[in-house]
């Protein structure tokens, strides 16, 4: 099989990449700054000692991972303005989406962050008199942040990779980009190729400034 | 007239879940007393010092400390509830605490570990912790080692360093709980050597410890528990050269040889 590869098209509709990787970073900027605030607060509530709060966030936690993300993205945009009256915006809705479903996992990084830190290190926190929040934030988090910035940078590279299904919701981002621009120069294998490429140059990054971080905290000790 | 007791337990009972730890201790810590904790492993000592600073509740009689009830407060009927976080907060900050695996923070050099608690808990300027850090890490014999975090140094200098944490505080007394039951014999001595001033200049010291020559020669009095019950409270010659109880006889052989 002679398969010919035209490159050439692909460069000259460039603008459409361009545009595409707009959308798709506003989505994964939205959907992060959702999945991570939430997350946070999804992971303190399922380490709390508190039935009260720890069950609520382990239910959310599991219906969002047990449940497929396109479903939960139809359903926001579609379901949610039956019962409630709302009707957002499909870029928002997709942002929404992917925060919430991002949050679930963001949320066991975190729960999962807070309980590889010795408990020795809260008993001296508590010992100084420091109150539950300056624990946290000033001795438990720091410390499980460095433990958590693999599996981080994973979730991110999977939530970036999700907003390609934006495209559901009619989202202009890169992929649905990619599709239109298919349907008119017939040229699926460059065009996807294209866009895995795309992806690979914004992901990479992260990873690799993960790894320089871990080794670098490695050295510290 | 003698001054009130700084520490004063009475009845105190903790259990987890069904696991009966401490069954009705009762004892206090006068002003400047060195009291050391001796027994078998297991018999309640870690559980009873964090009781003490309520890192752990307790669930029957009381734990007072300068005279005030630690981790409850009495509602309008008598009946003791849960105290708020801030009034046990302010409570414990007045205890220093010292752990037999350091637990310093790991992610913070030496000097910033001392700085912590006059920074963030009595709110200090960033000036006056780091003159108060300055100090204590020269008492304890580690002003060279400011800069270095916690995993550079010996098991010896991290041990004097977390103490120097708790000093910072200005405590009314300090918790040790086998502050040296983590070393190399040969780091022992430097530990045990800061303690020994520190007992010199009037702190109030509540010791569980395995080192016997410590209690015998530091302690004022030396306590003898045995599942989660005290079974002998007196000054060291008596416990050591006459004790009442023949569990403590027994307790002194095995760990004396
Ligand atoms: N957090 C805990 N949960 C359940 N049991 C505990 C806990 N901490 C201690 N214990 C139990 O309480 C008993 C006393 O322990 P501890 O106070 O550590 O004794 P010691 O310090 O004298 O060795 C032991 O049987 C121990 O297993
Ligand atoms: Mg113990």
């Amino acid at each position: 099989m002679d398969y010919i590869w035209q490159w050439n098209q692909i460069w000259d509709y460039r603008q459409v990449f361009v545009r595409g990787v707009q959308v798709t970073v506003i989505l994964t900027c939205w959907a992060l700054l959702i999945g991570m605030a939430l997350g946070l607060l999804l992971g303190l509530m399922r380490s709390s000692r508190l039935l009260a709060l720890r069950v609520p966030a382990a239910v959310y936690i599991d219906v969002f991972r047990a449940t497929p993300i396109l479903v939960q993205l139809v359903w926001i945009y579609y379901a949610l303005p039956i019962i409630s009256g709302v009707q957002m915006g499909n870029i928002t809705s997709a942002s929404v989406g992917i925060g919430l479903h991002s949050a679930a996992y963001i949320a066991e990084i975190f729960r999962a962050g807070i309980a590889s830190i010795d408990r020795g290190q809260s008993d001296a926190a508590k010992s100084l008199g420091m109150g539950y929040g300056q624990a946290m934030r000033r001795i438990i988090l720091p410390q499980a942040v460095r433990r958590m910035v693999p599996p981080f940078i994973n979730e991110f590279a999977t939530l970036m990779k999700l907003t390609t299904l934006g495209s559901v919701l009619a989202v202009n981002e890169l992929l649905h980009e990619a599709e239109n621009l298919i349907n008119n120069t017939y040229r699926p294998l460059e065009t996807y190729t294209a866009v895995a490429v795309v992806f690979g140059l914004l992901i990479y990054p992260f990873i690799w400034l993960s790894q320089r971080l871990e080794q670098r905290w490695k050295a510290r000790g | 007239m003698s001054e009130p007791p700084i520490i004063r337990v009475q009845g105190l009972h903790k259990s987890f879940g069904k696991l009966e730890v401490l069954r009705g201790l009762d004892f206090e810590v006068s002003r400047g007393e060195v009291l050391a904790i001796i027994g078998p492993s297991g018999s309640g000592k870690s559980t009873l010092l964090r009781c003490l600073n309520f890192l752990e509740e307790y669930q029957a009689g009381e734990v007072l400390f300068n005279g005030q009830l630690v981790g409850y407060r009495r509602n309008g009927t008598g009946k003791l509830k849960l105290d708020s976080e801030n009034n046990t907060r302010r409570i414990r900050a007045r205890m220093g605490m010292v752990f037999q695996g350091f637990n310093l923070f790991p992610h913070k050099t030496v000097l910033e570990n001392v700085m912590e608690g006059p920074l963030v808990v009595q709110r200090l300027s960033r000036h006056e912790a780091e003159t108060r850090g300055r100090t204590l890490l020269a008492r304890v014999g580690l002003i060279d080692k400011i800069g270095a975090y916690p995993a550079q140094l010996s098991g010896g200098q991290q041990q004097r360093a977390a103490i120097a944490r708790a000093l910072a505080m200005q405590p009314d007394a300090m918790l040790f709980d086998e502050p040296t039951s983590a070393l190399d014999p040969e780091l022992v001595g430097e530990v045990l050597e800061v303690m020994q001033a520190l007992a010199a200049e009037g702190m109030t010291m509540v010791v569980v410890t395995h080192e016997m020559g410590f209690a015998r020669q530091v302690a004022d009095r030396v306590m003898v528990m045995d599942r989660g019950e005290i079974i002998e409270l007196a000054p060291p010659a008596q416990v050591f050269g006459a004790p009442k109880s023949p569990r403590t006889a027994e307790f002194l052989r095995r760990v004396l040889h």
